[in-house]
């Protein structure tokens, strides 16, 4: 196991090395810098911070040094917001975007897994169609679409929550419903699949044959295989969605890390989209780390090929 | 196995803002509890606190006053900061803020600003003439890089230090004889310098804490400030929090106990928290265009010019847009009228001139109109009679769903009425930014909003080299009026030359006018003293809630 650990952690060096730089390369080669305004900025000024970031040197140059401070962790300050620094403005943002993503993680399980269950055990019956219905509906209406209509009916019509902004517990209701509707959706037509396929093993008919309840038959023996389909789906889709949803967090005005990533492209904020989309990366593969993992425990096929 | 994340491709914000245009719309008719009548666009109930909650529309960059540029951080700077004058709210006529009185010199050169006595900084410091010495050489020092630094220049040297041909920032004409006397030389007499001090970039700074803390003196904790709030919260892209300073020292007079001023970079999203009665005040900028003709009927809704012109810009080093007479053949196809009135349903103006309205004593040159016919007689003129074998050529735009219809328009108009093979190029901004500033296109979208209450804001841009020209165009007689107009003392003469200098810009044909601006705000009817501005300035020092508004609401208001 710790060896498999050690195997993965290695990976992340050139894995990161490769992102970084194919990134770096690609915000240098994009039209346009990072001190624009419809207002010129004058030379003098433009070449002080020019100088102040290092703007002036060698591309190559300019390269060692982002590979030196991403070494270090420390990409410095945003150009955009040049009193900011880079790992403060991700670590406020990550905080924010990991509680609504967290929360809408969260929702998608408690919802997805009993609503994949339920059709699984009722195969091709009502509960089955009706859930995947509802299944088919979430994967399909996109989340800026939901998230606008959520806001038409519960804020501006009945006014029971507000429309936007993070401020109480309140106003997380409708972004994280908003979130997590398509994970729902995904969550429930795995566990339906996952759930088929283990309900037709033998060792299932032979839980029933020893005239085990249905609810044991189902909860304790085979929800535990069955699950794992979803498990291998929640490491990518846990780091996807703490990382932020662009659109979720532009209609409900969350100042997650999302929104920073976009406008940080916009604004060739290049060390704030370099600082963001290494931290993306990271978390992508340590949580993919986590459930490999995590299946090596549940499936004991795969902890025998990892020792 | 990620469920698509939205990337925020253009067209799907687009498609997003249009649904949430459709919900605003939808359900506009449905009264929230608490409201009383359908005059008013949503919530009326006052919030808890005596705090004023508008939306600043972006997070500001940066919240040192001598190095921002731009509204968000204007807006926030006028709250933590205080200049020698402050406008009035209306008006926007200087009035003393921290100088209480000042004198000015025969020759138009010399001010002298008298400090009120008893100033004090945030931290209890007091507030010298010696801050506002050290806060406008720093601005204008060529290390601290300030974008703005150039709204300095009317100071005697200020140019020259800037710039970097004098290294001695004693030669800049500032100078604190003792704590509260301030005086200031002029390289000319600048009719509106006393605007300029109630501009951002004058505010003075605490040299003890940015000398202490270097760039991040303007975090929360760190920061000291001289006007009537401080900064007590700040998250990035969501919320600046503000409190009363009980230093300031009319503190007696500001009845808000804070101001929260939130981020918010979507026009759905903002209208609809105003609407939800979560923001007392969304300021013009920040209601989706297409939603602007609905909001008319409601009593807390308001509009009004505003100094800030939209128009094409020529490329004139590119042939054969070198020719003034494809220029003016350019300009006279433009139908104003049918894109402020069908197009934009009269949101915005239709606008012939280079400068705004609302100069007092600036008689502007006569607009430019839309004639074809004289249009096709100056395309002819130049070669291309007909249009045939006019090279083809693009408008150049950045990425907005307003700026794309306007240019469709124009396409539609320079094709029917010049046959000319015109084509549209749609970039995001930093790309449209650049090819605009390195004249890599032949006609481009530009606007340009008036700094300060005077033609010479929207004139200054065309002189040659201006870093805001844009266009390669340069005319000698042009910039000689210019020079002229600022040694002028006599101020209808000096109008008089400013306007000369419009008609020839105008002439020349290198920027199209197209519209002018109008504000277009929503104001809770409980929020008394945001008045709409030509500048768009709101100073929010005496601004105030009033929880009783449907008490002191006149009877012939309450039964309209």
């Amino acid at each position: 196991m710790a060896g498999l650990i050690l195997r993965r952690l290695l990976l992340f060096v050139p894995t990161l090395w490769v992102i970084g730089t194919l990134t770096f390369f690609l915000v240098h080669m994009a039209p346009g810098g990072p001190f624009q305004s419809e207002k010129e900025i004058p030379a003098s000024a433009r070449e002080q911070m020019l100088r102040t970031y290092g703007l002036d040197r060698p591309l190559a140059e300019q390269y060692g040094r982002f590979l030196w401070s991403a070494v270090r962790g420390d990409l410095g300050p945003s150009y955009k917001y040049p009193q900011r620094q880079v790992r403060d403005i991700i670590a406020e943002a990550f905080r924010v975007s990991a509680e609504l993503g967290g929360l809408a993680l969260l929702l998608a399980l408690l919802l997805g897994v009993p609503l994949g269950v339920v059709a699984a055990v009722h195969h091709n019956r009502l509960p089955d169609h009706a859930a995947m219905a509802l299944a088919l509906a979430g994967v399909s209406v996109p989340n800026f679409v939901l998230g606008p209509l959520l806001v038409l009916v519960f804020s501006l019509g009945l006014y029971w929550l507000p429309p936007a902004l993070w401020t109480g517990p309140a106003s997380r209701v409708l972004p994280v419903v908003t979130l997590s509707t398509a994970y729902v959706a995904y969550i429930a037509r795995l566990t339906r699949a996952g759930m088929l396929e283990v309900l037709r093993q033998d060792y299932i008919r032979t839980a029933r044959a020893k005239g085990l309840a249905e609810h044991v038959v189902v909860i304790r023996h085979a929800l535990r295989l069955g699950l794992l389909p979803v498990l291998s789906y929640l490491g990518p889709a846990a780091a996807g969605i703490v990382m932020g949803s662009v659109a979720v967090e532009q209609v409900f005005a969350v100042p997650g890390l999302g929104r920073q990533l976009v406008n940080a492209a916009f604004n060739r904020d290049y060390t704030l989209v370099l600082g963001v989309v290494l931290f993306y990366a990271t978390a992508l593969m340590l949580l993919n780390l986590v459930v490999d993992v995590l299946y090596t425990r549940l499936d004991p096929r795969v902890a025998a090929a990892n020792p | 196995m990620i469920p698509p994340r939205n990337p925020a491709r253009p067209h799907a914000r687009f498609a997003a803002a249009c649904l949430a245009a459709l919900a605003l719309a939808s359900c506009a008719n449905s009264r929230p509890p608490g409201a009383r009548d359908a005059r008013w666009f949503g919530s009326v109930s006052p919030p808890g606190a005596n705090v004023l909650r508008f939306n600043n529309g972006a997070e500001p960059e940066t919240i040192d006053p001598g190095l921002m540029s731009g509204q968000p951080d204007g807006r926030v700077a006028r709250i933590l900061f205080e200049g020698l004058t402050t406008s009035d709210p209306q008006t926007l006529q200087p009035q003393p803020g921290q100088a209480y009185r000042w004198e000015t010199s025969a020759d138009g050169l010399g001010y002298t600003f008298h400090l009120r006595p008893g100033l004090q900084w945030s931290d209890g410091a007091p507030v010298v003439a010696g801050d506002f010495v050290y806060a406008w050489r720093r601005v204008l020092s060529p290390a601290s890089g300030s974008r703005a630094a150039s709204m300095l220049y009317p100071i005697a040297n200020a140019e020259a230090f800037n710039k970097g041909t004098i290294g001695d920032s004693t030669l800049v004409g500032v100078q604190a004889p003792d704590d509260s006397t301030f005086v200031v030389t002029l390289s000319s007499p600048t009719a509106y310098f006393l605007f300029l001090t109630a501009y951002y970039t004058f505010l003075p700074v605490p040299a003890a804490a940015v000398t202490r803390w270097g760039a991040a003196w303007t975090e929360p904790g760190h920061l000291v400030v001289n006007g009537a709030f401080t900064l007590t919260r700040h998250r990035q892209g969501d919320r600046m929090e503000f409190a009363r300073n009980e230093r300031y020292w009319d503190a007696a007079h500001v009845k808000l106990e804070g101001i929260v001023a939130y981020a918010i970079d979507d026009l759905n999203t903002s209208t609809n928290l105003y609407k939800a009665g979560e923001l007392d005040w969304n300021p013009s900028g920040n209601i989706p265009s297409p939603f602007i003709p609905y909001l008319r009927g409601f009593a807390d809704y308001s509009t009004g010019e505003y100094q800030a012109t939209y128009f094409y810009s020529v490329n004139t080093t590119r042939k054969p847009f070198d020719d003034v007479h494809v220029r003016r053949a350019l300009n006279l196809a433009i139908d104003r009228e049918a894109i402020a009135r069908d197009l934009l349903k009269g949101t915005r103006r239709a606008w012939g001139r280079i400068t705004p309205s609302g100069y007092p004593g600036y008689v502007p040159p006569p607009e430019v109109a839309f004639a074809p016919d004289s249009a096709r007689h100056e395309l002819a003129r130049a070669g291309f009679p007909g249009g045939a074998g006019f090279p083809r050529f693009a408008i150049l735009f950045n990425t907005s769903e307003d700026h794309r219809r306007i240019a469709e328009a124009v396409q539609a108009m320079w094709r029917r009425e010049l046959h000319l093979p015109v084509e549209l190029e749609n970039q995001e901004f930093a790309s449209y930014m650049d090819a605009a500033t390195h004249l890599r296109y032949a006609v481009a979208r530009r606007s340009w909003i008036g700094d300060y209450l005077d033609p010479n804001t929207f004139l200054e841009p065309l002189r040659t080299g201006d870093g805001n020209n844009r266009t390669g165009w340069s005319d000698p007689r042009y910039d000689d009026l210019l020079r002229a107009a600022a040694r002028e003392l006599d101020p209808a003469r000096r109008l008089a030359l400013l306007s000369q200098a419009e008609a020839r810009a105008l002439d020349a044909a290198v920027f199209l006018p197209i519209y002018h601006y109008r504000t277009h705000e929503l104001v809770k009817p409980y929020v008394h003293g945001i008045f709409h501005t030509a500048l768009d300035v709101h100073p929010l020092t005496r601004v105030w809630i009033d929880r009783d508004w449907r008490q002191h609401e006149p009877i012939a208001a309450r039964d309209r």
